[in-house]
């Protein structure tokens, strides 16, 4: 019971990092309906950003600052680069995104090289790791788990209370019949992608303090972010949380009980499974159309 | 003007004549002097040995447009059902005296019935969700390939080392005819330009419509009389056909198969490739097996000419993907559509007109508006109906 528990815990801190970058990808594809493949280049490349201002500064304020780059970073990005495919179908908006992939990957090793580098941890998350009874839990974990609670609080009450929130998820759904009442399309697409770029941003940030900074760290996070997103329902910011977490235990527990040989497969049959019985994921919403 | 001088007819006939005698006429004065230079300066190293590969790669992107370009579902992991024929043509060929073409055609044919099993959960899946589904297929592959815990898949599969096929040869029969190289590359362009006309064939047929009409609108289609269920896992398991078949020409001409040879990476570039070379077009799926095969020739190439940023090569890749994508949406195939339509004195004044002075003469002239006359259509393009 003690191990199960323990591994519990372990998918946990690993299913945080998985939930936050899915909080992203949920993000940027209700507000675009575009599933976004640079959603972890981004991420690394900000992180990179922030790596320098972290040599001039503490973490919160080099955190805030990175989150205005990254900001700016994603509003452009959908400027430059995504608003000329917009109308065609989706899977070109999807080649273009992987063409971001390798253009931040390839420009972060030009630029940073391919060493990893140390990280520093904001100070209230380096103390020695937490007990509750036989099961230990480092505060860096729980400090992921907290900020990726109060993003998706933020994110539910974007969405669902305000005025801006509900024009973003139209210009998602129906963007002929959004420009048609008035909201101004291109500018919560722009607005969608530097929201996520941000959270993204923080993604990172708390990854390269997980781990260390490298530019091949959120490959495979990235995977599993997406099957978390997936799991979770792609337009619920609920849901990418559960889904992340979920990933993460399945992950562990499937590697310590099943076999250390099956902790990919096991994770991605779950998803699989769930996907049969709930198309759209736990928590997503099946969307009508009419025709 | 007679349908005989038309640039389309032209181009077909001098496809076929070069595809014929390409592995004699590759070593003629003249040509290999042309593939040489076009080696050191583009990276495109048109050697037998890499047609071949592309002939493979034909084959396995053409059924992957049959899914994603005809009937609009996305698979994100179609090096997994390439990998399922590879193993089992790769597995009848190392254990057994079968025959290379009918292991090839069983790798075919378990693969589409593993693709057909897939269709039937695809019924209730669309879009980023199905994409999700079937990347899960490609990433855990390795894993399943190597795994001999629970069950000892190893033990068929090789494991991590794979298996490690004899080299091809020619049989005795064509001895004097034809060098093993050679010999590969018939036995394998055969099969992709049977399969090929055969896609295109599908594609004008009941099926074809069948499956254009459910990517365009599912409930329309249904309206319509369209089997949803039918074509949807039809479509599944046509595709896995082709990659299958795909899987067991690749085996066959590696003479290797290892759970490395099947990434997540390259089911992506798979993707991509179909994308760059055209959605729902037969001859955007050649495309984009020339481009899935030269693409690395080409990035290693780039480092030569611009040793100094040998580092951003994937950005100017990324670079190319997101430019191409902007410049023509339809993909490379919609761009080479409208330009067969021209008359060949016409196609001369295009060329003209770029060489002048490239962008802005190209402009000016009244044809770009021509070509660029489908920018704003779905992006699909010439696709839907017509595709070559």
């Amino acid at each position: 019971m003690e191990e199960f528990l323990q591994q519990v815990v372990t998918g946990i801190s690993i299913g945080s990092i998985y939930a936050i970058v899915a909080l992203a990808i949920v993000l940027i594809y209700r507000s675009t309906a575009v599933v976004n493949f640079a959603q972890g280049e981004m991420a690394m490349f900000t992180t990179f950003i922030s790596w320098s201002f972290l040599l001039r500064m503490d973490f919160w304020p080099a955190l805030i600052l990175t989150s205005l780059v990254a900001f700016a970073l994603g509003g452009a990005l959908e400027m430059i680069v995504m608003r000329p495919v917009e109308k065609a179908s989706h899977l070109n908006s999807v080649v273009v995104t992987l063409g971001l992939l390798a253009i931040f990957n390839s420009v972060a090793l030009w630029r940073y090289g391919p060493l990893p580098r140390p990280f520093e941890k904001p100070e209230v998350f380096t103390g020695s790791p937490l007990d509750v009874g036989t099961i230990t839990i480092s505060r860096l974990n729980i400090g992921i788990l907290a900020i990726a609670f109060i993003i998706m609080v933020a994110l539910f009450l974007l969405f669902n209370y305000t005025k801006l929130g509900l024009a973003m998820r139209a210009t998602a759904q129906n963007p002929t019949a959004s420009r048609l009442v008035g909201i101004n399309t291109s500018r919560m697409l722009a607005l969608g992608w530097a929201l996520s770029a941000t959270v993204g941003a923080i993604a990172g940030m708390l990854t390269a303090a997980n781990q260390s900074l490298s530019i091949d760290m959120m490959l495979a996070i990235l995977l599993f972010a997406f099957a978390g997103a997936v799991l979770g329902g792609l337009d619920s910011p609920g849901g990418a949380i559960v889904g992340g977490l979920a990933v993460g235990v399945i992950q562990a527990l499937a590697g310590t009980y099943i076999s250390s040989q099956v902790d990919i497969i096991a994770a991605f049959f779950v998803i699989v499974a769930v996907l049969m019985v709930r198309p759209t994921g736990l928590f997503g919403r099946r969307v009508m159309r009419r025709v | 003007m007679p349908a005989v001088l038309r640039t389309r007819t032209i181009g077909w006939a001098l496809l076929v004549l070069v595809l014929i005698f390409f592995p004699y006429f590759h070593t003629w004065w003249g040509f290999s002097w042309f593939l040489q230079h076009l080696e050191s300066t583009t990276g495109i190293n048109l050697t037998v040995f890499e047609m071949t590969s592309l002939a493979v790669w034909v084959v396995i992107l053409t059924g992957l447009n049959l899914l994603t370009g005809y009937s609009g579902q996305i698979s994100l992991g179609h090096g997994a059902l390439v990998a399922v024929g590879a193993y089992i043509a790769a597995i009848l060929l190392d254990r057994t005296a079968t025959p290379v073409a009918v292991a090839v055609l069983a790798g075919g044919v378990g693969a589409g019935a593993v693709g057909f099993a897939i269709g039937f959960p695809s019924l209730r899946l669309t879009g980023p969700y199905l994409a999700i589904a079937t990347l899960a297929l490609i990433v855990s592959m390795p894993q399943l390939l190597k795994h001999d815990d629970l069950i000892d898949i190893a033990r068929f599969t090789g494991g991590a080392s794979g298996i490690d096929l004899p080299t091809a040869h020619a049989p005795g029969s064509v001895e004097g005819l034809m060098d093993d190289r050679q010999w590969l590359y018939y036995s394998t362009m055969l099969p992709a330009v049977i399969m090929t006309v055969l896609a295109w064939n599908i594609t004008r047929s009941r099926i074809g419509r069948a499956f254009i009409a459910l990517r365009d609108s599912e409930i329309g289609a249904q309206q319509m009389g369209v089997n949803i269920a039918f074509y949807k896992t039809l479509a599944f398991g046509l595709s896995a056909l082709y990659a299958g078949v795909g899987g067991g020409l690749f085996v066959y001409t590696q003479d290797f198969a290892s759970p490395e040879s099947f990434s997540t990476f390259q089911s992506i570039t798979f993707l991509v490739s179909i994308v760059i070379g055209g959605l729902a077009s037969i001859l955007g799926s050649v495309l984009a097996a020339a481009f899935f095969t030269f693409q690395t020739g080409v990035i290693a190439q780039l480092a030569d000419y611009l040793p100094a940023v040998d580092r951003l090569r994937w950005a100017i890749y990324g670079a190319t993907l997101i430019v191409v994508m902007i410049l023509l949406p339809a993909g490379a195939a919609g761009l080479v559509q409208r330009l067969g339509r021209l008359r060949p004195s016409e196609l001369l004044a295009v060329w003209q007109a770029g060489l002048r002075s490239p962008i802005s003469a190209l402009r000016a002239h009244p044809i770009f508006e021509r070509l660029s006359g489908g920018r704003g259509d779905d992006g699909r393009g010439g696709g839907t109906g017509t595709g070559a």
